[in-house]
């Protein structure tokens, strides 16, 4: 995570995803705003992995594995001004103020101890899931940017995708991402494709898109089929966003277009 | 059922039906009914629910349509809007407000929205509506769907409907979705105004046909609609949304 993606000698992933993550979770926010109330629609972990295995939330958030939306909209380090451009109605554009919270900062170091990441997000899950038996299931959104340092991650996956809710099982997505100008693979039907033991195996443990994850990927003009796996591989920067929008798309909405947005303060 | 004694040869019959999501309180409902037997004006807003004051701007939009006259030309309609939601916005300046609701109300409010004025001071009593979104109005007789606007097919509703926008740097690409039109009435005739989820259940039922939705909803009690709608959104087979019905049943 601290080399820049291929083609991009500057900017390194980690800082990258870390953007991605926090617009992610300024979108569930406003989705889940009403008038001056946020609702809990969502709890949300954020688990990264290297030199340790834990939650990235810090500040007043620090201590807790799963948060309602109302406490992350609540408690961001920061807040970023910035400016966003919108149609005037008249077929032209004008730059409005925002402002951009910030939860989590990049961090890039350690090795890949994938089992043991997945390993705390199933003890998590469990501990939710005993509270929150009703509604629909859990969706893991797995980022990675290498194979795994601690094994083979099947096992610790399938047992994460055996669990659920009375509405059905935890939905697990998983995107690689490359430094590498390989051909990137997104969302399969099957593994014929895939180039080697680890694709496959990162495939297994991907569940199946359902419809409305199916109808956002239409909407951002992704190819995912009927059948498709909620699996990326050897993905780009444009990989990583459309991957986040896809798997929090519950609410039939719009994907919300923050990377037409322009940041100019930090 | 209420009823209003509108001229020497005309009574209108009133049902109104509001409910909120099953597992929500009444409060919390985003729909507005809005009636005025004096002006004879009617109409249903419903407030986005992700949109900042939904409630709010859908209350505005109804209450003032009705207690108010004209309106009932684009040009109008777009002029009182405009003022409608400057208004609206401007109540929202003194608010201090965190990040996340500036950020919501920075794009102002939605709301769909149909209403109907009736002429019932003739022998030849008529209608003329007014609809921008998906709640629609049907005009039904003995047991047949005459029209229905602005949407006309059950598979017409989607989840992103042109709505009407507080926000009059919106207008441009949302007026032009504006329906108005007119009718004329017999007795007997009934005319619905509903929100979308009761309208997309209702079109579907004359789709089907076998169902009089006009006689199902104008005889049966209060009680007996109110468990029918929250079974049939439990079931599934209406979306579990906001419901809004006001049945107008002209009697001569």
């Amino acid at each position: 995570m601290a080399d820049p993606f291929s083609g991009d000698s500057v900017r390194k992933k980690s800082d990258f995803v870390a953007e991605v993550v926090n617009h992610t979770l300024h979108d569930l926010v406003i989705r889940c705003t009403k008038t001056e109330e946020v609702r809990n629609y969502y709890y949300v972990s954020v688990i990264g992995y290297g030199r340790v295995v834990g939650t990235c939330f810090s500040g007043p958030l620090s201590a807790r594995s799963m948060v309602p939306i109302a406490e992350v909209a609540d408690y961001p380090l920061q807040v970023k001004s910035s400016y966003k451009r919108v149609s005037d109605g008249a077929g032209g554009w004008v730059e409005i103020p925002v402002r951009y919270p910030v939860w989590i900062h990049p961090t890039a170091d350690g090795k890949t101890p994938m089992c043991e990441a997945l390993a705390k997000v199933k003890t998590i899950l469990e501990q939710w899931l005993g509270e929150h038996p009703r509604g629909f299931p859990p969706t893991i959104l797995h980022l990675t940017d290498g194979e795994s340092s601690d094994g083979d991650p099947n096992e610790i996956g399938r047992q994460i995708m055996s669990l659920g809710t009375d509405d059905g099982t935890v939905l697990l997505f998983n995107c690689h991402i490359s430094s590498r100008r390989s051909a990137k693979i997104e969302y399969p039907i099957d593994d014929g494709s895939l180039p080697d033991g680890f694709a496959r195996s990162l495939f297994d443990i991907s569940s199946r898109l359902p419809g409305n994850f199916l109808a956002a990927a239409a909407q951002l003009g992704v190819n995912a089929l009927d059948g498709s796996r909620g699996f990326v591989f050897n993905g780009d920067p444009s990989s990583i966003v459309q991957f986040y929008e896809i798997g929090t798309s519950l609410t039939g909405m719009t994907p919300y277009r923050w990377m037409d947005d322009r940041t100019e303060l930090a | 059922m209420s009823s209003a004694k509108q001229s020497a040869s005309w009574e209108l019959q009133l049902r109104q039906l509001l409910l909120p999501k099953l597992g929500q309180e009444a409060s919390e409902c985003e729909d507005v009914i809005a009636v005025d037997t004096k002006t004879c004006r009617f109409a249903i807003a419903d407030g986005a629910t992700e949109a900042f004051a939904a409630r709010d701007w859908a209350e505005r939009l109804a209450q003032h349509w009705v207690e108010n006259e004209a309106k009932l030309t684009p040009e109008d309609f777009r002029e009182w809007v405009v003022a409608e939601g400057r208004e609206l916005q401007d109540s929202w300046k003194s608010l201090t407000l965190s990040w996340y609701a500036e950020e919501k109300a920075s794009v102002g409010s939605f709301a769909a929205f149909v209403a109907v004025e009736l002429d019932l001071m003739t022998d030849s009593p008529s209608w003329k509506a007014i609809a921008l979104g998906d709640a629609c109005l049907l005009h039904c007789r003995r047991g047949s769907l005459l029209k229905s606007l602005p949407l006309s097919h059950s598979e017409s509703f989607n989840s992103a409907p042109m709505l009407v926008a507080s926000d009059s740097c919106l207008h441009d690409t949302s007026m032009p979705a504006l329906v108005i039109d007119a009718g004329s009435c017999q007795n007997g005739d009934v005319l619905l105004l509903m929100s979308d989820a009761a309208a997309s259940w209702c079109l579907q039922r004359f789709e089907n046909g076998g169902f009089d939705v006009e006689k199902f909803l104008v005889t049966n009690g209060d009680e007996e609609l109110n468990r029918f709608f929250d079974e049939e959104r439990l079931a599934g087979r209406i979306r579990n949304d906001d419901l809004a019905i006001l049945c107008l049943c002209l009697c001569g």
